[in-house]
């Protein structure tokens, strides 16, 4: 076999490969969108890691990129080495550079939505990513009045941003984890001018 | 600090250690529902409370109390730890500082922040099994169209048709006689808080004999707020009033606009 032959069939294999992941990868099963590790490796298979490197390298072209989120199973902020149980990874394919404000407006985002989901976010991190939902909505209506902070805190819920559990203590969703530089907008936040 | 020193004079009694048990637990309690800094607590001052009581533990609720409360202490010992490992990191900054910084800055700037830091998923919608089936069900669900018809036939009311002065004043909402209602009602509230010696609760003023005219008292109500007759104070679900000794009768500037909804069994 000549290594042009060898080189041509790598590339089909991983064509195959790749166009699997980008289905699991872009199109949404169930409630949330994304593939678990485990979906990975059972249809793309065990060198799943390659193909998405690959495919991130052809994404990147596209200004998109494929993150990896792993959070603990008890919702809490904490870094991975400190022995707390880990779910499995979550894969997505997430926009690698950011948008600007009127493309924002174009996808449906209201600015003043988007000013208090930023404050929400970082008082919840400051507040090592858990706070009751009282404080978070004190937080909202001071700048947008009672009705439109509850209004607001119900729309972060729904959308994945925010969670909230039994007892009324709100944390960071699924989608601020996976959306969210949270190092950076926390540099921005504080550095940030009136 | 939540935990108070007591005095170290012999053994207290039962029910003394059961209630500092309890409020060793409350406390980290609190702590773990982020209500107050784990530092909060003094650990050390807490286990001595534990090993105070401990001897004196004989029925098996009570070491069940001193197990949860070494336990509880014990959570509030890792949420310290994990407290001192977020201040190091790069996601540190004081809750207040945070908020004030929510306060000053405009929105625009604020929607600016964000969206440096925010890379939005890029996802497809489609059908799912569950969507489909829940589909199916509301369609199964759903009654002919010429049966929905019927019922909106049903509920037309009268077609709408437009009221001159006198019509309004009529019905008793526009003219002297509404202003003279409005004062008769801003006498009625301010005789009640007189004999309640304080706020009036909402409901209680409202409520009248059918809903027909439940639903006119907080029309009315709603004009005494509105003209500086009253103030309404909302906290959580109670709703109250208070009459103001000098109307002003004019729209309050800053106001805000509150719907309230009147249960039929109001």
């Amino acid at each position: 076999m000549t290594e042009t032959e060898t080189q041509t069939e790598t590339k089909s294999f991983y064509s195959d490969k790749l166009k699997r992941a980008v289905h699991l990868l872009f199109f949404r099963r169930g409630k949330m969108p994304g593939a678990k590790e485990w979906e990975l490796k059972e249809k793309v298979g065990k060198n799943y890691q390659q193909v998405l490197d690959q495919l991130g390298t052809m994404l990147s072209e596209l200004d998109l990129e494929i993150k990896k989120v792993t959070e603990p199973a008890s919702g809490q902020m904490v870094s991975d080495e400190s022995g707390v149980q880990m779910e499995e990874p979550r894969y997505y394919v997430i926009l690698k550079g950011s948008l600007g404000l009127k493309e924002a407006k174009m996808i449906g985002w209201r600015i003043d939505n988007l000013a208090a989901l930023s404050g929400i976010i970082a008082y919840i991190v400051a507040k090592q990513g858990k706070t009751p939902r009282e404080d978070v909505e004190k937080l909202a209506a001071q700048k947008y009045g009672r009705w439109k902070a509850m209004t607001l805190v119900d729309i972060f819920l729904r959308a994945g941003y925010l969670e909230e559990d039994d007892a009324g203590v709100m944390s960071l969703g699924w989608r601020t984890k996976a959306e969210v530089n949270l190092p950076a907008l926390m540099t921005k936040m504080t550095e940030g001018k009136a | 600090m939540i935990v108070e020193e007591k005095p170290k004079t012999g053994r207290q009694p039962l029910a003394a250690g059961r209630k500092e048990l309890k409020e060793v637990i409350e406390t980290c309690d609190a702590i773990e529902k982020r209500k107050f800094n784990p530092f909060f607590l003094d650990v050390k001052l807490g286990v001595d409370t534990l090993r105070e009581y401990f001897p004196l533990w004989a029925e098996f609720e009570d070491n069940c109390l001193d197990a949860h409360a070494l336990n509880r202490l014990s959570e509030v010992v890792r949420l310290q730890n994990t407290q001192l490992k977020f201040q190091s990191s790069a996601l540190y900054a004081e809750p207040e500082f945070v908020a004030k910084k929510f306060q000053r800055m405009s929105e625009k700037r604020l929607a600016e922040v964000f969206l440096q830091s925010w890379h939005p998923l890029a996802e497809l919608e489609q059908l799912t099994n569950e969507a489909v089936s829940s589909g199916l069900d509301y369609w199964n669900l759903l009654l002919p169209i010429q049966e929905r018809w019927k019922r909106r036939d049903y509920a037309r009311g009268k077609n709408p048709e437009s009221a001159d002065d006198t019509t309004l004043t009529g019905l008793g909402i526009r003219g002297e006689e509404f202003e003279a209602h409005l004062r008769g009602l801003w006498k009625e509230l301010t005789n009640l808080q007189n004999s309640e010696k304080g706020p009036v609760d909402y409901w209680k003023f409202i409520k009248a004999a059918s809903h027909q005219e439940t639903v006119q008292r907080a029309y009315f109500v709603s004009f005494l707020v509105t003209y500086g007759f009253a103030k309404m104070q909302i906290g959580g679900e109670l709703i109250t009033l208070i009459p103001n000794e000098q109307p002003t009768n004019k729209p309050a500037e800053g106001g805000i606009s509150v719907p309230i909804a009147i249960p039929s069994e109001a």
